[in-house]
């Protein structure tokens, strides 16, 4: 048996009602599952569909049964996990705001060059980026950043979705 | 097309949905659905005394006859009291729908009176559940609670009514032209690809056995029957779970007794040293594998359910099938017969005489006297003298449930109604009135314990209100049996309030609630003590005083395999309860 506990992304497509994430949430923390990270919001606005990209971490036993359990929901129209497909994109978008009272932001801005950062807000006291990656990217962001005085930052969840046409169905 | 208010469309869908019977209980988010049940004549309303004993009812009427039971309470307290029936209704399996009253749409969040989010109270505890805020979608919402009931694993779902959308009005187009609100298309038919290779394995197997749990009864008469047959033309043992009890005929040879915490020592070896393990509609649940890694080690196991969440969740299996097991197993015994395929019986001649060996133990024997009631030999009484009237059997929780499954006979399925997943002290009286408001000429029977019985005792007035000739056999020994056989094992016999002191006196309480009572201490008064109670028309509720001291066996003690049971009291466990063992429950 496979006992390791790895990462897994899951992509659910579920009906965007009310209480539709509590279920999905709630059938997570009452079953002892994790969530690493979570992002949702509506997709098919026709449809009413949203997707849920729930980034887990388990034995494959305990993510066959996570999986298992997802599909019983009612709500859940599709679920597929897309880190078993051969190539995926997972991207997080994180915005960080940096103190530039007493440092010149010319050099923070120089060494986010190489960085496809967004700057959103430039005055002399703050600077606020955006920067959208993956989660290794972002960290990397974050360790440049170290010698800075970061004041806030935030960070919304895995999206991820799987390269060809074997994709999540409604 | 005219326009009816929302309480009027409950009305209506309940009728298009061939409902006959609900159990309910009013109060005021759910007056307008009670005025419109009072200008109808097509459902029968049926007041219960508490809201639990509703949804229990509404269990035992759903159990017993494979329809939905459906249940009707007010907001707030009337909501929260559904809870532990749902629960139980979720855990094991059964079709219901709960329609509850909630306040006004404008008023939801504002701590009004009688408010609960019963939503999200009962999330965890129903198949599904939907809050109506909008009158278009209410038929369309119980449509499809009814359909989720009772399609792919059954449970129970429940309707959260707001007063004011009951009072606002729309038009309904009947079931057919209504669209369900929800998308949910459980896959019940079964891909024929892996038959043969079951019915490779069957044929090669020296050391067989069929483990058969409630999803067999679930499916209905037709799985049933199939699995007789395949059962019959292989020659196989077969052990049924608690809740599977029934779907094989228990008199039957093959039937080699229920499996599990308290099962045979027959069955429990037979599955400890099985090579070819077939699970039909269970799910390897705790009661029933004991310590999982030391379960059936020798085993292929294949595995036949409806949800596929079951498949490997506690116990990895080399084989699954899933679907509707009518269509399984439908598929297998046609397999074996397009196939002409005969099974050697003396391929398994070693294994019988094997089983016959274990047999010979005689695991349920006691010791019987005649100075004081054993309840095994109570049990045991029952069954010979009510066998003739094939009588459904409910029960309450405890040792006298175990006692109940292991001396009981279970010829035909849906005759037997216990709480299995959740074990719900209180179940079986209200559930034993929604058996008998389904089976009204049928001898109905509650196997309970004094403690339990009084957990739901209100439920006597329910009976007695509708005339319903339940009949309710107390195995009185004046403890909680199950908490003090536990207390005894595990704790140094210190028996923490588990003595059940200033019990009432039953045959008083019957009569107050105008049943008969009756009571008996001693063996020799059994036989007349269970014709007079068949005999009376109405309610009856018999005491039967019991041995305080007798327990439950044969028994795998908490964190223990099925090779290490116990069989009787003078059996010593091999050492202590490992720590592993001691969290267990």
């Amino acid at each position: 048996m496979n006992e390791k506990n790895t990462k897994h992304i899951l992509s659910i497509l579920v009906d965007n009602e009310p209480g539709v994430l509590a279920r999905v949430v709630g059938l997570f923390s009452g079953r002892g599952y994790n969530i690493e990270s979570l992002s949702v919001s509506e997709v098919d606005s026709h449809k009413f569909l949203s997707r849920i990209t729930i980034v887990t971490s388990g034995t494959k036993l305990i993510v066959d049964q996570i999986k298992a359990q997802l599909k019983k929901l009612i709500p859940v129209h599709d679920l597929e996990e897309i880190s078993e497909s051969k190539n995926f994109l997972g991207k997080e978008l994180i915005l960080i705001k940096l103190n530039v009272r007493k440092k010149s932001n010319i050099d923070i801005k120089r060494r986010l060059e190489k960085f496809s950062v967004e700057i959103l807000v430039d005055n002399e006291v703050e600077l606020i980026i955006q920067f959208a990656g993956t989660p290794i990217e972002i960290t990397k962001l974050l360790n440049l950043l170290k010698p800075y005085k970061v004041i806030e930052q935030t960070r919304s969840g895995l999206v991820s979705m799987a390269l060809g046409f074997n994709y999540i169905k409604k | 097309m005219k326009k009816i208010s929302g309480a009027r469309i409950v009305i209506e869908t309940l009728i298009q949905e061939n409902v006959k019977v609900i159990f309910g209980y009013p109060g005021g988010a759910v007056l307008p659905i009670y005025d419109e049940l009072f200008k109808q004549n097509k459902i029968r309303h049926i007041l219960v005394r508490h809201e639990q004993g509703a949804v229990h009812a509404a269990e035992g009427y759903a159990r017993s006859t494979g329809k939905v039971g459906v249940v009707l309470v007010t907001s707030g307290p009337g909501a929260t009291n559904t809870v532990t029936g749902l629960a139980d209704a979720m855990m094991d399996s059964v079709p219901v729908v709960c329609i509850s009253g909630q306040v006004p749409t404008h008023m939801i969040g504002n701590d009004a009176f009688q408010e609960a989010d019963i939503v999200g109270i009962t999330r965890p505890c129903t198949k599904h559940n939907y809050l109506v805020k909008n009158v278009e979608k209410l038929a369309g919402a119980i449509h499809s609670a009814f359909y989720i009931a009772k399609n792919g694993r059954p449970g129970p779902v429940l309707v959260d009514i707001p007063k004011d959308i009951q009072t606002f009005n729309s038009v309904y187009r009947g079931k057919r032209l209504t669209k369900r609100i929800s998308y949910y298309k459980p896959n019940i038919k079964p891909k024929s690809d892996d038959i043969d290779r079951i019915v490779e394995m069957l044929k090669k197997s020296v050391k067989p056995i069929f483990y058969v749990g409630g999803g067999t009864v679930n499916s209905g008469l037709s799985a049933s029957n199939h699995l007789h047959d395949i059962i019959k033309k292989t020659g196989f043992p077969c052990t049924q779970t608690l809740m599977g009890l029934g779907a094989f005929p228990t008199s039957d040879k093959q039937f080699i007794g229920m499996l599990g915490m308290h099962g045979t020592y027959e069955a429990n070896m037979s599955m400890h040293q099985s090579d070819l393990l077939i699970c039909v509609g269970a799910r390897f649940d705790d009661r029933i594998t004991g310590k999982v890694s030391g379960f059936s080690p020798k085993s292929k196991k294949i595995h036949l359910d409806i949800d596929s969440s079951s498949f490997n969740k506690s116990v990895n299996v080399d084989l699954t099938v899933q679907g509707d097991l009518g269509a399984i197993l439908k598929l297998i015994n046609e397999r074996i017969q397009k196939k002409k395929i005969v099974f050697q019986k003396n391929k398994i001649k070693k294994w019988w005489d094997q089983i016959n060996k274990w047999r010979g133990k005689n695991c349920l024997k006691f010791k019987n006297s005649n100075e004081i009631i054993k309840p095994q030999f109570a049990i045991q009484k029952l069954d010979q003298l009510t066998k003739e009237f094939e009588p459904f059997f409910t029960t309450e929780v405890g040792q006298h449930q175990m006692w109940a499954a292991q001396f009981l006979t279970f010829n035909k399925p849906k005759h037997w109604m216990t709480s299995g997943g959740l074990g719900t002290m209180g179940y079986g009286l209200p559930a034993a009135m929604g058996v008998q408001i389904a089976h009204p000429n049928s001898l109905v029977i509650d196997v309970a314990g004094e403690a339990s019985i009084l957990m739901n005792i209100q439920e006597m007035s329910t009976i007695k209100q509708y005339r319903l000739p339940v009949k309710v056999f107390i195995l009185n020994n004046h403890y909680m049996g199950m908490v003090r056989q536990w207390q005894e094992l595990l704790h140094g016999n210190r028996l923490s309030e588990s003595y059940m002191d200033s019990l009432p006196d039953f045959v008083k309480l019957a009569e107050s609630f105008g049943a008969v009572g009756l009571q008996i201490t001693k063996p020799g008064d059994l036989d007349g003590l269970i014709k007079e109670m068949i005999k009376i028309k109405g309610p009856v509720i018999c005491d039967v005083v019991v041995d305080p001291s007798e327990n439950c066996f044969p028994m795998i003690p908490s964190g223990s395999s099925h090779n290490q049971m116990l069989l009787g009291p003078d059996d010593k466990m091999d050492g202590e309860i490992s720590e592993e063992g001691m969290v267990l429950v």
